[in-house]
């Protein structure tokens, strides 16, 4: 009776049970205000994962932030939120946030009307109250270690602080914010449409294509804050007339809201999947002092694993938060067993010691193996790439087997101190039949269906079978946090809006650099330089000639690798060419210069001649006054322009200039080039047709509407300012409409969308939908456009941003979470082996599960459900929890077929007593998960439902199917008995 | 020239004669020192501007000044580099009469094109670089409402409110001025949460005929954890510009003061 010695001492020292059961759960219980919570999906990957670094590479090099997005729509007045009154609104929020501190009581105020104004933050309801103080959630925690704003106030993206070139009305260049004031007549208001609609990174963006919406992107210095200013902005806003809808969305938002809510779930669904066990065991059981046990056993597996994962130092994550809700129905299912059969035996024996230990002796087997199947189910998780599953996995491990301990321990305790012998007497004899009955008979007669018609069963069971595998081929593994709320909460239905009128938001980010470093290649740069500026030589003329005998020299230094100090090399490059410019063109260029200083009103072709007398040579000032002969009728600036350009065309072209743009040409990064950048502009274009794609803003975006701007000309045709709408033809060109947008008002604004060296873009892609299946044919749809258009000059992609890191990590998940349920299946069914000694009653046992799991994702195939998060960690459980009901069904149907001497005499009995404690079990279980339906979050949802359906079908699988099956193979399975 | 050097000298001993200078008086000579010393003027800069990760962009430019009378002043800005900026030019005309803006163009000899830049903002950002166009021309000492808050033995410590806060990005802004050279040292800026997000400093002086000339300045924008140094080589005073370069003639045809 070895395996019994646990119980028989817990029968015998039941107060030293109790005491070290109250002792560890005192300790762990130490350990819950050590509490951290985690609710950002990113953490769903390694902090090392490759994409994750890359992630944040690419956020570092680009300045880029998470986002808090307030959408305001107004689709009621005739101009949209173009209205004098809703932008004056925006207006003043954007202000308010920028001045966003913490007054002299350390709470946060912004500048109301210039003056400081401290909104309350304190969630309006009392039970959210509660909630937030239970859980350490500070509204006001809006600020960082030194104090300073968690906003990042230099970045916010609204109308009143984004860079805006416009046409000032007098042929000026004006550079300000689109919106530098709150506009003060409708006009204003107008205007300021025409400048968004009219920018390409606005339109769609900031403001919607519509004219009904806008957008304020608020930065912030890490996600966890997102809750906070989310709420921040809710309270601003609160006053707003109801023309102005506020909607507050982003994926910030939707991951740190959820947080918060997950917390509510585990506060409120846990203790409510106790309750209903615990109601439906009194149903059962009809006795508290009975019920409590089990209650216990769960009660103490939660608060111990819990504490363990809290002490470890892990913190709670959305996998994790769920532990209390999975444990609490597995870890009563062992007491039921042992409440079920003690209730039944007890009349028998008459002592509460000798009954445990009858029942106890009888159930240790198939409980051991229940718990180990469990067990190896959870611990298979362990085996996926994805931290917090890992982390969930083997904590439920623990849990699962601390209860069986506690079930083998403390529950002979607890019946030994705290159940009344006389109420067991008094109560036994008649009640059960009379509480079984309905459930008694209904079992017996499955029982009886399932032996007599058994073909039926087992054909019914070929088609489910058939039917889900087609099912599951149809699954489609998608997930999208925002999905994660339920269709009407807010943030889904901000989501909803926003995206109805936006280029979307959610984001990605595609960066595109050349595969090989121009830079790594001096020698053929100076060889490129020279060719460039021969080119554009007059050709056999002295000067080209002297020219090339210049840059042959320098080519051939180059070979030599004497261009170790590039600046210097090209530095003594400009001295040569210089020099030789000054020789050739020195005499006109000072007959220019001189030309240049005179007083326009004074000029005539006296005035010159006198003025250029002892300048320049002889030759060109001969030549200068010949051709200005040809206008004596000019005088004035006129003249003066006409020398010039007499000068300018007889000069030859400035040396020092062409050397400049052939530098310029040959040492320009990768995206000054016009060919990469009009490479760019076209897969731009491409994106823009590809679906769900909104909008993708670039660089080239900007330099465009830039190029435009600056060559607008009031005076001249549209078409001729239209052509300007283009990528300017050289790099020097591109570079200095650059440097014009380098040099905005809002600082660095440009280097979101390109590194400082040029070397590198970042394209904004904005998607309508955060679904991974979306991103996921988005990222196809791109490599397979670059393969088919190479670039120029062969590029290298990476993709960023937190829609995209969702596809990596569920990618993941779906292989790892496989992998893991290939694995434990075949633990398991190696552990069935063994329990039973024989191959065949191990391959049986696996029977009900294999059907079930077939069957649950044929449903998620064929219902159009997306495999997500919470259905693939589903499949391991799946695995431990249905083979439970088949290892006690094969156990007993072993053993009463061996005492009743045929499977046919056995099936009746097979379908009373044990058959009973399966339903029992099922039905806890299923009914402990049902609160999550309830819950405002779909993973949650999506689990209560699952799990229920999962426990209802290995049920039902195990009592007709078994059954059939084993009347099929009775011969094979009872050989001894037969 | 000397006999203006002289005059001031004269004129500081006066003031520690006659006890302190008022605030009014030390932002008057403080400007007048920053930004007005000689007649003329022209300089060698090299901008080095480094992002907070280390990498680097330099540009190099040649600043011709003219003071024109009544504080009104003409710069002519000439890019030498890089390659890609080679000629561009930018052109002010400084303002300082109440109700008068000043006047801006720019030359973009790449794309031909010869623009006029509306007045407005002038604290945006010089060429990408942590200066603003106020660092580089000056900003209008009545803008600001100046209070000495300190005086060290060698400095007066300045703090200047805006007159119109809804203008600009800083809330107030504090200079430590020189008590010999009368050239502001540092500048301080902080934003409207209170917290200091810029600084300027003059990192090296030197007295260059006769007149303390900054040499080496650094801007900091401690937001983004950018850093601009500005190094001003072959300094030059009183060198009789004339003042048609200051004219959009020579936007195209850069004066041969700025080439050499």
């Amino acid at each position: 009776m070895k395996r019994l010695r646990l119980t028989l001492f817990s029968t015998r020292y039941p107060w030293l049970v109790v005491i070290t059961t109250a002792l560890a759960v005192v300790f762990f219980g130490a350990q819950f205000p050590k509490v951290k919570f985690d609710n950002d999906p990113e953490n769903m990957l390694s902090k090392d994962e490759y994409v994750r670094v890359l992630h944040n590479e690419v956020k570092e090099r680009y300045q880029l932030f998470d986002f808090v997005i307030a959408g305001v729509v107004n689709t009621e007045h005739a101009d949209g939120i173009f209205n004098v009154e809703s932008l004056g609104r925006i207006d003043a929020l954007t202000h308010e946030l920028i001045s966003l501190r913490k007054n002299a009581d350390g709470l946060p105020e912004v500048l109301r009307d210039g003056k400081p104004f401290a909104p309350d933050l304190q969630p309006k309801s009392w039970w959210q109250r509660i909630l937030a103080r239970v859980f350490s959630h500070d509204v006001n925690n809006l600020f960082d270690e030194s104090g300073g704003s968690v906003i990042i106030t230099d970045e916010i993206i609204s109308p009143s602080v984004v860079d805006n070139i416009r046409q000032d009305g007098t042929g000026q260049l004006a550079i300000e914010y689109l919106m530098e004031r709150a506009p003060l007549n409708r006009d204003e208001a107008l205007r300021v449409k025409h400048d968004a609609m009219g920018n390409p990174l606005y339109k769609g963006t900031l403001v919607s294509e519509d004219g009904h919406a806008m957008v304020l992107y608020i930065p912030i210095i890490a996600k966890p804050y997102s809750y906070n200013v989310a709420n921040l902005l809710e309270a601003l806003t609160r006053e707003w007339p109801a023309a102005d809808k506020v909607y507050i969305t982003g994926q910030p938002v939707a991951q740190d809201t959820f947080g918060v809510e997950m917390l509510v779930q585990m506060a409120s669904s846990a203790p409510l999947a106790g309750l209903a066990i615990f109601l439906l065991l009194l149903f059962f059981f009809r006795r508290i002092s009975l019920v409590v046990a089990p209650m216990v056993v769960a009660v103490v597996s939660v608060i111990c694993t819990m504490g363990l994962l809290i002490g470890l130092g892990y913190d709670v994550h959305i996998m994790s938060s769920m532990i209390a809700i999975f444990l609490m129905p597995i870890s009563v299912a062992d007491s039921v067993h042992i409440l079920s059969e003690f209730y039944d035996v007890y009349p028998r024996f008459r002592d509460k010691a000798e009954t445990i230990k009858h029942v106890i002796s009888h159930l240790f087997k198939p409980m051991l193996y229940t718990s180990l199947t469990t067990i190896a189910g959870f611990a298979s998780l362990a085996t996926t790439p994805i931290p917090p599953v890992r982390v969930f996995g083997l904590h439920v491990a623990f849990g699962v087997a601390l209860a069986w301990v506690l079930t083998m321990t403390l529950v002979p305790a607890y019946i030994m101190l705290f159940v009344r012998t006389k109420t067991l007497d008094a109560l036994q004899p008649d009640g059960q039949h009379k509480r079984s009955g309905a459930l008694g008979r209904r079992l017996a007669s499955v029982g009886d269906f399932s032996y007599r018609r058994w073909k039926v069963i087992l054909f019914i069971t070929v088609a489910l079978v058939a039917v889900s595998a087609y099912g599951i081929s149809k699954i489609r593994v998608n997930d999208n946090p925002v999905k994660w709320f339920t269709e009407n909460h807010k943030i889904r239905v901000a989501d909803d809006v926003l995206n109805s009128h936006f280029g979307g938001t959610y984001t990605a980010y595609l960066t595109l650099r050349p595969a090989v470093a121009e830079s790594s290649n001096p020698a053929g740069r100076v060889t490129a330089l020279r060719e460039f500026i021969l080119a554009r030589m007059e050709p056999g003329s002295e000067v080209t000639h002297e020219f090339e005998s210049i840059l042959n020299q320098a080519v051939a230094e180059a070979g030599q690798e004497r261009t170790a100090d590039e600046k210097a090399f090209f530095a003594g490059l400009t001295a040569k060419v210089e020099a030789l410019d000054t020789r050739i063109n020195g005499g006109w260029q000072a007959l220019g210069d001189v030309i240049n200083y005179l007083e326009p009103d004074q000029v005539t072709l006296q005035a010159i001649s006198q003025a250029i007398q002892a300048q320049g040579g002889a030759q060109e000032r001969q030549r200068l006054m010949q051709a200005l002969r040809a206008h004596s009728e000019i005088t004035g600036a006129a003249l003066q322009e006409q020398a010039l350009e007499i000068i300018d065309r007889q000069s030859t072209i400035s040396l020092l200039s062409l050397l400049n743009e052939a530098l310029a040409e040959v040492t320009a990064p990768a995206f000054k080039q016009p060919a990469n950048l009009a490479w760019v502009e076209q897969l731009q274009g491409f994106l823009a047709t590809a679906p769900k794609v909104g909008k993708t803003s670039s660089a080239v975006d900007a330099l465009k509407k830039a190029s435009f701007e600056l060559n607008y000309d009031a005076s001249a045709a549209q078409e001729r300012n239209n052509t300007f709408y283009s990528i300017p033809g050289s790099p020097s060109a591109v570079g200095q409409v650059f440097v014009q947008l380098e040099g905005m008002k809002k600082k660095d604004s440009l280097f979101h969308l390109v590194t400082k060296d040029y070397e590198e873009v970042n394209l904004w892609v904005q998607l309508k939908s955060g679904d991974n299946t979306d991103m996921q044919a988005v990222v196809e749809l791109t490599q397979g456009w670059i393969r088919d258009n190479p670039a120029p000059v062969a590029m290298t992609s990476g993709w960023a941003g937190l829609t995209y890191l969702n596809v990596v990590w569920q990618e993941k998940m779906v292989t790892g979470m496989l992998s893991s349920l290939l694995g434990s299946f075949v633990v398991v069914l190696i552990m069935m082996v063994v329990l039973f000694r024989s191959l065949i009653f191990g391959v049986l046992a696996m029977l009900p599960l294999t059907v079930t799991i077939t069957f649950i994702y044929g449903v998620i195939g064929l219902v159009g459900k997306d495999y997500d998060m919470p259905v693939a960690v589903l499949s391991s459980l799946t695995l431990g929890l249905s083979v439970d009901f088949a290892i006690h069904f094969l156990e007993r149907a072993r053993e009463i077929t061996a005492a009743t001497g045929s499977w046919q005499k056995a099936v009746a009995a097979m379908f009373q007593e044990p058959a009973m404690a399966i339903s029992r079990n099922a039905i806890v279980i299923s009914v402990g998960f049902t609160p999550l339906l309830f819950a405002p979050l779909v993973p949650y949802k999506t689990v209560g439902f699952f799990l229920a359906t999962i426990m209802a079908v290995s049920w039902l699988a195990t009592l007709f199917i078994l059954a059939a099956l084993i009347t099929v193979l009775q011969k094979y399975l009872f050989k001894e008995v037969v | 020239m000397k006999k203006l050097t002289v005059l001031l000298v004269a004129a500081g001993f006066a003031g520690i004669l006659l006890g302190e200078l008022s605030v009014d008086e030390i932002v008057e000579r403080a400007n007048q020192a920053s930004y007005y010393a000689g007649d003329d003027g022209s300089a060698d800069v090299t901008m080095t501007i480094t992002d907070k990760g280390g990498s680097t962009r330099s540009r190099e430019f040649t600043v011709l000044r003219m003071n024109t009378g009544a504080g009104t002043q003409k710069f002519y800005v000439y890019f030498n580099k890089p390659a890609d900026l080679y000629k561009q030019v930018f052109l002010v005309w400084k303002e300082v009469a109440e109700g008068r803006d000043d006047s801006r163009w720019m030359w973009l000899p790449a794309l031909n094109l010869k623009r006029s830049i509306a007045p407005g903002d002038k604290r945006t950002s010089f060429v990408g670089s942590d200066f603003v166009y106020e660092d580089v021309s000056g900003r209008n000492l009545r803008e600001d409402i100046h209070e000495l808050v300190e005086t060290t033995a060698d400095q007066y410590v300045v703090k200047n409110t805006p007159v119109k806060p809804e203008a600009v990005e800083f809330a107030h802004y504090t200079i430590w001025i020189d008590k010999a050279t009368m050239l502001p040292r540092r500048a301080e800026y902080y934003d409207k949460t209170g917290k200091l997000s810029r600084t300027v400093e003059a990192t090296k002086v030197e007295t260059i005929q006769g007149f303390p000339t900054v040499v080496e300045s650094v801007a900091k924008d401690l937001n983004s954890g950018s850093t601009t140094v500005n190094t001003y080589a072959a300094i030059k005073y009183n060198i009789g510009l004339n003042e048609r370069i200051f004219t959009e003639r020579f936007l195209r045809r850069p004066p041969r003061e700025a080439i050499r």
